[in-house]
């Protein structure tokens, strides 16, 4: 592993709090982001997989991941409040999503929430210090939006399961060590009873993982096969029928808290993409016009309403609510949002002059990219059509009977 | 009602005043006001010393908001805003004011010109977008960029035209005045403008975030009930997911509305709050409307009512221009890139 040496963690001690801790995340972030993570600048170079681990195991000893786990796991036993004011000053940075945001933000809480307490002790401290990054097997070719359809089958014989199946669109499972597996034990027609859930190795004997190309031209996400897998008991998350309802709880938390830094990072991409208009003559003059001020306009009143959202889904919890179906509504909105907002800047940095401007090169590069990856932000973690479901189900209980 | 203005929620308010606005219905405007103000609803915002509580704007948005759900046809906004406004220059009329005694207005848009002469100030120029000039005792003027006239209506020099508008339940009136003589003590100070603008904005927020909420629930209610091809509205896909989108909307506004009277809030979230409602707010009352089908375009069904205002509030608070403002400041903010690095 390379190592990046960064200044000492000053901010990770637990008695700084409120403006404090943020001015002391900032200042670490600030001091110790590699030039070439940032996508807004001319250095930027992708960071390779050795670097990106390197980095965020600096920052998770810097204090800056696992803030609200226990810290007998690990973690640094914050509150959610301080787990938003980080993410705050994440987002304010160009720097690459997390390489194990789904060990951090989907398997980690959900091995909290029903994994033995040898589970969490073997679990948890190794994805906070990247030695596993993790994937997440829930999606197959057959049960896409329908996951209660899946087929992927495990079967028990005294304390080891032997798992057959295929799943797909496995983001980072060529370089991840763990897949959260969600596996039939029952029969197909029982739907969503009978699934459970594993941590399954992915140097298995019998873990074939095959990358597929996406539109961004990366080979981002994987199809992975499970042929006679052996999975030992130990490795198997909560109880065999409790799979679906762990799946649930995954995914609402996915949608509500997931990526909390959004709104600062759209944030970071609009100032981003203002600059480098301002630096082109044309663009310049162009952003300065009431149609672009009032679609600018827009985009701020977008992002403002993605914070109401993401902190009143912080206020309910830390009020001891569960978020529940409501996560479908800051998912709805911000990857709406996200889309318009991508479209904009691609229309308005195909209207440079030239010889282009390098810093309109640079922003070319970043939002061309981000194009491409927001086409995806309303296809997974549920589609747009699933949350529409989900709300007029859940939250509206809108009848469907005859 | 008997209040002590602690350990108050905002949230208490919203039953207040759901139910006294419920009882103004067939109220004439005075009658309203004195009713309004027995409730204490009038007086939300403004100080002890004028019969006011003397609480934050937080206190006043489910009031509004109660009052956009039951559509009151009375200027409550500009009555909550005034307490406040005049009760350091002009505390009587701000006492009037909360105590249902004076009805006055706000002319939410105008171009108008100041001049002193000795003691008075002579006022020339349009107003519009006065919300019950023609029955108000009272209303204040835009002078200026941020200043602003508290003008009698009874002054000579002072002409209502006919109410123009949207919104049907509280007439919005254009008004000429001509050479209107104020005493100088009702100018008020520069500044004053700007601060209630910014203030407004969230009521109007409030005030469309309970028309939205009414208009969900009706379009809910009707897609339950109303039956086509043997079932519920609510049973097709393209029913549930319009209504889900509307429900979105309700709840962008209503978390931005909380988001702008919290502790940092300024400026950009208030701005926030009343741009998102004016957007999400038509979108949902139009909404509501398409799913009553043609019952939707009757005058019967209350939908358009509410339509109707949250047009009125979003053109009452300049929306368009707002909006570009905001864009505007964002942008003005930001520095060009320079080569090496974009942004910091
Ligand atoms: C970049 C990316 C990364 C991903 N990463 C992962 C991952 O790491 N792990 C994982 O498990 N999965 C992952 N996924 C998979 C993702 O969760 C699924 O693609 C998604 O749930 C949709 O399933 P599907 O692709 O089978 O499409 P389908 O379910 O076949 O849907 C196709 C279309 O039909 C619509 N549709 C489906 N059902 C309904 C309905 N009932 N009503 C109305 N419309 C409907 C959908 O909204 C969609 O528009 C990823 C996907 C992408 C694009």
């Amino acid at each position: 592993m390379t190592v990046i040496e960064t200044e000492p963690p000053a901010a990770a001690s637990g008695d700084l709090s409120g403006e404090a801790y943020r001015v002391a995340m900032r200042r670490w972030l600030r001091a110790n982001l590699p030039a070439n993570f940032r996508s807004d600048s001319a250095a930027f170079s992708p960071p390779t997989l050795p670097q990106s681990i390197a980095w965020e195991a600096a920052m998770y000893r810097a204090g800056l991941a696992g803030i609200i786990w226990p810290k007998g796991y690990g973690g640094h036993g914050r509150t959610l409040r301080e787990h938003l004011i980080a993410n705050q000053e994440i987002g304010a940075l160009a720097m690459p999503e997390s390489v194990n945001s789904i060990g951090k933000e989907l398997a980690g809480p959900i091995i909290l929430a029903v994994g033995t307490e040898e589970q969490k002790r073997r679990f948890l401290p190794a994805i906070l210090e990247m030695r596993d990054i993790w994937c997440q097997g829930f999606s197959e070719p057959e049960a896409g939006s329908d996951l209660a359809g899946l087929r992927t089958r495990a079967t028990r014989s005294g304390d080891t399961w032997r798992i057959n199946g295929q799943k797909i669109w496995t983001s980072g499972a060529y370089r991840a060590q763990r897949c959260l597996v969600l596996a039939r034990t029952g029969p197909l027609e029982d739907r969503h009873r009978g699934l459970a859930m594993f941590a399954v190795r992915l140097d298995a004997k019998g873990v074939r993982v095959r990358p597929i190309k996406s539109i961004d031209g990366r080979e981002s996400f994987c199809e992975v096969f499970f042929d006679d897998v052996e999975v030992l008991q130990s490795d198997a998350l909560g109880a065999p029928d409790e799979g679906w309802a762990a799946a649930i709880r995954v995914l609402e938390i996915e949608r509500a808290t997931n990526r909390m830094y959004r709104a600062w990072r759209f944030e970071n991409e609009l100032r981003h993409v203002i600059s480098a208009c301002k630096a082109d003559p044309v663009l310049a003059q162009l952003v300065a016009e009431r149609h672009y001020e009032v679609r600018l306009g827009e985009i701020v009143v977008d992002i403002e309403v993605l914070k109401a959202h993401v902190e009143t889904a912080v206020d309910a919890l830390v009020n001891g609510d569960r978020i529940g179906a409501r996560g479908s509504l800051a998912k709805l909105h911000w990857s709406e949002a996200h889309q318009r907002f991508a479209a904009l800047t691609l229309e308005l940095l195909n209207q440079a002059s030239l010889p282009l401007h390098p810093a309109v090169q640079v922003a070319r590069r970043r939002f061309e990219a981000i194009y491409l990856q927001a086409r995806a932000e309303t296809i997974y973690a549920g589609t747009t059509e699933i949350q529409l479901g989900i709300i007029a189900d859940r939250i509206l209980q809108l009848s469907k009977g005859k | 009602m008997t209040l002590t203005g602690e350990g108050l929620q905002p949230s208490e308010f919203a039953v207040t005043a759901a139910r006294a606005v419920a009882d103004c219905a067939d109220l004439s405007l005075r009658e309203q006001a004195r009713h309004l103000a027995n409730d204490g609803l009038l007086g939300v915002m403004a100080s002890h010393d004028v019969g006011g509580l003397d609480l934050p704007l937080a206190f006043a948005v489910p009031v509004v908001a109660a009052a956009g759900a039951g559509l009151l046809g009375f200027p409550l906004m500009e009555a909550l805003l005034l307490g406040r406004v005049l009760q350091e220059t002009q505390p009587r009329t701000a006492e009037a004011v909360v105590s249902g005694e004076m009805l006055a207005t706000i002319a939410w848009q105008s171009n108008v010109s100041a001049a002193r002469e000795g003691e008075s100030v002579v006022l020339n120029g349009w107003i519009a977008r006065a919300a019950c000039a023609r029955e108000a005792d009272c209303l204040l003027v835009r002078i200026g960029e941020s200043g602003a006239a508290l003008v009698s209506t009874n002054s000579n020099g002072i002409v209502v035209e006919d109410a123009t508008g949207l919104d049907l339940a509280v007439p919005e009136h254009a008004v000429h005045l001509e050479g209107v003589t104020i005493p100088a003590a009702n100018l008020l100070p520069e500044n004053t403008w700007r601060v209630l603008c910014s203030d407004a904005n969230v009521l109007r927020a409030a005030a469309i975030l309970g028309s939205a909420e009414t208009c969900l629930t009706l379009a809910q209610e009707h897609a339950s009930t109303r039956r086509q091809f043997g079932r519920a509205l609510s049973y097709n896909q393209a029913i549930r997911h319009a209504l889900a989108r509307q429900k979105l909307g309700l709840e962008g506004i209503r978390h931005a509305i909380t988001r702008s009277v919290g502790d940092e809030a300024g400026a950009l979230q208030r701005d926030a709050a009343f741009l998102a409602a004016g957007v999400y707010g038509s979108a949902i009352s139009e909404g509501a409307l398409q799913i009553h089908g043609g019952m939707g375009f009757t005058w019967d069904v209350p939908v358009h009512r509410h339509l109707r205002r949250v047009r009125a509030l979003q053109a009452q608070g300049d929306a368009s221009e707002v909006l570009a403002a905001l864009g505007r400041r964002y942008v003005g903010a930001i520095a060009p890139a320079s080569d090496v690095t974009a942004s910091r």
